[in-house]
């Protein structure tokens, strides 16, 4: 263990130096290969978004089919805030944070009893029942098939953001939920989740009270959710019930699988590819796209399960020799 | 009224039936993939939705016994090539992997088909012995006035009802079955007597494919056929496998009719139908955690 | 791309560049007005020889058919409004002169809205951030339709509706932004009402079943409201969902019931589905309380009874806003051009995307100007003729609805048609007078001309 004997602040945290630069500098660099304004606030979005089910999936191993529910849920608490209570945006999400803690609570403490594939397919019932329930039974509340329209344009402190306002509030929030995410994995928290993938009936034999790290875990990873799904509609102020179908649920696990799971930068660049690919790439490859999509996404399953960081380092190494190291220190653990 | 209560129910009752039918006939494959292969395959839908199309396809060249005939037999083959070429390579994978692979293999079989297809609905043509009503007054006895339920759908029911008899059949009663069953309890114990198990994965996995081939040709013309089925009917299918039971073939078939039952009688009050399926499998996992008929210890790690 | 694109996207990656620069220096961005735009109003001012259009129609999913035959639709419109040509000739009173838009040549960008409203406007931003549109228009679904309205609000720039015949679109969530040439499910119920009373009788019981989302909830309202106005009773209502494909469990309850008439609320595949199974379940061959059971369909499209096949659409009857057998001077040469171009008839989508592409240009020329407000104002309270139905038709300023005569439709039976397309025959024309509404009863708030 590295203990106290630590490089400089800085240079522990020098990818988070690195990463606040590439997105910061993302209005001027993303328009020339094809982005536009509002695809990279979305982007960053799904980034939070993705980091966060990395911290379930990557470290914890929890394959979650339902996240949708988490994203889906902060979305509709800061689109049922912004309509009825105020369009300020930080009691709004606030308290879409606080609403999504304790769903995550709840379905953590009934799904976590199971772990492997049923825990996936828990999670995948639970989401569908969340979006079944959005779509009609709820509808009074949820705008039903409709979405929750009408929002009013959200205001920080008494004065409207939009567009560029609200790429750098996403950025702000992209760059702190790396951060966060990269001392939660070097914590000792963050290696008991760890060994909770590696060996969970191990754990429990020394007598630590493993179902609470695991729904600790699980309550991260749907707080980063929350976050994302609220700066959601901030950046658009309409809530679609796309956000708690499974189908969400489902681009966030590609995203995740195809940029590297483990890795937390992984799963952004995942996002950054997929959202890329949807709407820019996509144009030229028609209806298809989705094709396209499913069949790189099965070819990294089966050929590079480590994604597209894990194909970066390997490229890396067959170029600098084998005896390189792989990759940034925190990033180990993840082979 | 024109309807009275006995009628009522009795149609309702029919109808869950059906809707159960078609469920079965999907979980049956799921679970017994997952009970001997301990795989979940979230391409099962798929491999429904591929049956219902290659079924229309067929229909329409050679005649419906053709597709009858084929379509389960070409599906069988299917899953003889998926598992060999594909699945096979997954067993020494983490499950998470299993689930991923499967995934992937759902999304490009849908959107192969939508490609190819469109997404519209294919119309599906019945043959003529499968058109028409069948009065069913004139068969049950306590009805009153005149009750009619269309022929299709009762030969459903009969043909998801025969195919889970057949299935049961062959695990009670051939050598083959015995050993899937062993296989289902404890893998590893076959394996130290000398059993090959993994021959006969590929089997069971074709298996599997062959009964959504089944259902993909009966219940095809009743679910519709567009690209989107396999998916829409894959996750009342998990529940199904779920509240019955991960690898429990009678539970699947259990819970098959209970969930379409519960569906056909909540139809009026959709406030309530929508959800009930998702209530209920939480309520059982609730009170039961391994579902009406789970076995204990099941890949479980 | 045009070399001026380029540019105008570099002006505003500086302008976002002075942005980050702030940022940057430590003043806090969020308070940064878009202060160089005081002229400047979504993609105005529309900058080089090319102006550019953006139709975003479902390509993928339940409305995929329909989007199919828009996407034709608009570049037909494209074309005749670039070269003159189809309904411009017979479209009065028009200003538009067959060379483009203010002496601008139409050119167009296509998006997928998936039948999805999230990804109709994901698909929209995409057509207004990048490809600068300064109009869009398309979809075949309400609620992809009226979440394209408020982002038409919040960018100022104008949305021209496609196929969407719920009440809300013009109603409760009406936008300033927002146009609809089609008609409505409230219109639908006061039509059809009356002629159904007229056919069936006036003692009629009706069972309902709708599809749970807008539009379904306001056409049972008003079948509802109209129907029960002639005398009628509504024995029950089951809302379906949307992505129902068998409905059989709904249709044992209506059979179960003692209604004589099954009003199927549905649309697209929902609809095809539940009038074939409602078919297949003996529906059409029942006599309740001494009368023979009949199926209503208030929203008819030959797409759709195409879809379900001439035997199940026999003599059923249903609404439409337009169909291509019609005789008037703008219907035929819209027929005539489409089948030049495509070989087959349009559609009435085809038909109301087509127009408002071409009413859109219109207000352009009228306005002198592409700058929104002014282009709504042109809009609001225009009366014209002569782009299909026989009378005028008036752009509401109330609500931006359009009122014109509606035709009442009837199935065609196999041995009744003549050829693929000649499925539906006009019943009735219902005069526009007869289905002109009071605004008022549905609430709502058109917005300002200036989004905020």
């Amino acid at each position: 263990m590295m203990n106290k004997t630590y490089p400089s602040f800085w240079r522990a945290n020098a990818p988070v130096a690195y990463f606040a630069v590439i997105v910061l500098t993302m209005p001027f660099w993303f328009p020339l290969i094809g982005g536009y304004p509002g695809l990279d606030t979305k982007i960053l979005i799904w980034a939070i978004f993705a980091i966060g089910f990395d911290i379930l999936l990557g470290y914890m191993g929890y394959l979650s089919f339902g996240h949708a529910a988490f994203f889906g849920i902060s979305a509709y608490t800061t689109g049922l805030m912004l309509l009825h209570y105020s369009s300020e945006i930080v009691p709004a999400m606030l308290m879409s944070v606080v609403v999504t803690t304790v769903a995550a609570l709840i379905i953590g403490m009934l799904t976590l009893r199971r772990s492997g594939i049923y825990f996936s397919i828990l999670t995948l019932a639970f989401g569908e029942m969340f979006y079944s329930s959005a779509v009609s039974t709820l509808q009074s509340w949820t705008g039903g098939d409709n979405g929750l329209t009408g929002l009013p344009t959200p205001t920080l402190f008494g004065s409207v953001i939009k567009d560029t306002d609200v790429f750098y509030l996403t950025a702000f929030f992209a760059i702190v939920a790396y951060f966060t995410a990269r001392r939660i994995a070097s914590s000792p928290f963050g290696l008991m989740l760890r060994a909770i993938k590696s060996n969970q009936d191990r754990l429990e034999f020394t007598g630590i009270n493993v179902q609470r790290y695991k729904i600790s875990g699980f309550v991260v990873s749907a707080i980063f959710a929350a976050f994302a799904g609220s700066l959601m509609v901030i950046y658009e102020p309409y809530v679609a019930t796309e956000f708690l179908h499974w189908s969400t649920s489902g681009k966030i696990v590609i995203m995740s699988v195809i940029g590297g799971v483990g890795t937390l930068f992984g799963p952004m660049i995942g996002a950054a590819f997929m959202l890329y690919f949807e709407n820019v790439i996509s144009v030229a490859l028609h209806e298809q796209w989705l094709l396209v999509l499913g069949l790189i996404f099965m070819a990294i399953v089966i050929f590079l399960p480590g994604g597209f960081v894990d194909g970066a380092r390997r490229v890396h190494r067959k170029i600098m020799g084998r005896s390189a190291p792989s990759g940034p220190p925190a990033e180990k653990g993840e082979a | 009224m024109s309807g009275t209560l006995t009628n009522h129910i009795f149609l309702q009752f029919v109808t869950g039936l059906q809707l159960g039918a078609i469920y079965a006939l999907i979980a049956l494959g799921l679970t017994l993939v997952f009970g001997t292969l301990g795989l979940v395959n979230f391409a099962h839908g798929a491999l429904f939705m591929l049956g219902a199309y290659l079924a229309v396809v067929i229909a329409a060249k050679f005649g419906f016994i053709a597709a009858i005939v084929g379509v389960p037999i070409i599906l069988f083959i299917v899953g003889l090539i998926l598992e060999k070429g594909l699945i096979r390579f997954f067993y020494q994978r983490p499950h998470t992997d299993q689930i991923l692979v499967t995934f992937g293999l759902a999304i490009v079989v849908q959107e192969t088909l939508k490609w190819i297809f469109g997404a519209n609905n294919l119309p599906f043509s019945l043959p003529s012995w499968g058109v028409g009503i069948i009065k069913m007054h004139e068969w049950v006895p306590f009805l009153e006035g005149f009750v009619v339920y269309p022929k299709w759908r009762i030969i459903l029911i009969g043909v998801s009802m025969t195919t889970v008899a057949a299935l049961f059949v062959l695990l009670q009663f051939t050598r083959f079955g015995l050993i899937v069953r062993a296989g289902m309890r404890d893998a590893e114990m076959l394996r130290f007597l000398g059993i090959d198990i993994n021959k006969r994965f590929a089997i069971v996995f074709g298996l599997g494919a062959m009964i959504a081939g089944i259902a993909g040709v009966f219940g095809g013309p009743v679910t519709q056929v567009d690209p989107e089925i396999g998916m829409n009917m894959l996750v009342p299918s998990f529940l199904v496998v779920v509240i019955g039971g991960m690898g429990s073939l009678p539970g699947a078939v259990l819970a098959s009719f209970l969930l379409g039952l519960a569906l056909s009688f909540t139809a009026e009050y959709s406030a309530i139908q929508q959800i009930i399926v998702y209530v209920i499998a939480v309520v059982v996992l609730l009170v039961r955690p391994r579902g009406l008929m789970g076995q204990k210890g099941l890949m479980e790690e | 791309m045009s070399d001026d694109k380029i540019l105008h996207v570099s002006r505003r990656g500086l302008l976002k560049a002075g942005a980050a620069t702030t940022l940057a220096l430590g003043t806090p961005a969020f308070f940064m007005k878009n202060a160089w735009a005081q002229d400047a109003l979504g993609n105005f001012p529309v900058n080089g020889p090319k102006v550019m259009f953006g139709f975003n129609v479902p390509q993928t999913g339940a409305y995929a058919d329909e989007g199919a035959d828009e996407l034709r639709a608009y570049k037909l419109a494209v074309k005749h409004l670039n070269s003159g040509g189809g309904m411009l000739e017979t479209f009065k009173p028009s200003s538009l002169k067959g060379n483009g838009v203010l002496g601008k040549k139409v050119d167009f960008v296509v998006g997928d809205t998936q039948t999805n409203p999230d990804a109709a406007r994901t698909s929209a931003r995409r057509m207004i951030e990048r490809d600068k549109v300064i109009m869009w228009g398309g979809g075949s679904s309400s609620s992809v339709a009226i979440a394209q309205q408020y982002l038409a609000q919040e960018v100022g720039v104008i949305f021209m509706c496609g196929l969407t015949h719920s009440n809300d679109t013009t109603g409760k969530d009406k936008r300033r932004y927002g146009f609809r040439h089609f008609f409505n499910a409230y219109m639908t119920g006061k039509a059809l009402a009356p002629v159904l009373a007229k056919t069936y009788g006036k003692d009629r019981r009706a069972f309902h079943l709708t599809a749970d989302y807008s539009w379904g909830h306001t056409q049972y309202e008003s079948m509802k409201e109209f129907t029960e106005k002639q005398g009628w009773t509504t024995v029950g209502n089951i809302m379906t969902p949307l992505k129902a494909t068998d409905f059989s469990q709904y249709l044992t309850a209506v059979i179960n019931s003692d209604a004589d008439v099954l009003v199927l609320n549905h649309y697209g595949k929902n609809m095809v589905n539940s009038l074939s199974q409602a078919v297949d379940f003996g529906m059409r061959d029942m006599i309740k309380n001494g009368k023979h059971m009949e199926i209503v369909v208030p929203l008819y499209s030959r797409l759709m009874a195409q879809g379900a096949g001439a035997s199940k659409i026999d003599g059923v009857l249903g609404t439409s806003g337009w169909n291509w057998t019609l005789q008037d001077a703008g219907s035929k040469v819209f027929t005539k051009a489409f089948e030049a171009e495509y070989g087959f008839p349009p559609s009435q989508a085809a038909q109301t995307c087509y127009c408002q592409t071409l009413l859109y240009a219109n207000a352009c020329e009228v306005a002198g100007t592409f700058y929104p407000p002014e282009v709504i104002k042109a809009l609001e309270g225009f009366e014209f003729e002569g782009m299909g139905l026989s009378g005028k038709t008036l752009y509401r300023a109330a609500d931006h609805q359009c009122f014109k005569d509606i035709l009442v439709v009837r199935g065609k039976g196999p041995d009744k048609k003549k050829g693929e397309y000649d499925l539906l025959e006009v019943v009735e024309e219902v005069p526009r007078d007869v289905v002109t509404y009071d605004p008022k009863i549905f609430g709502g708030e058109l917005g300002p001309y200036k989004p905020a």
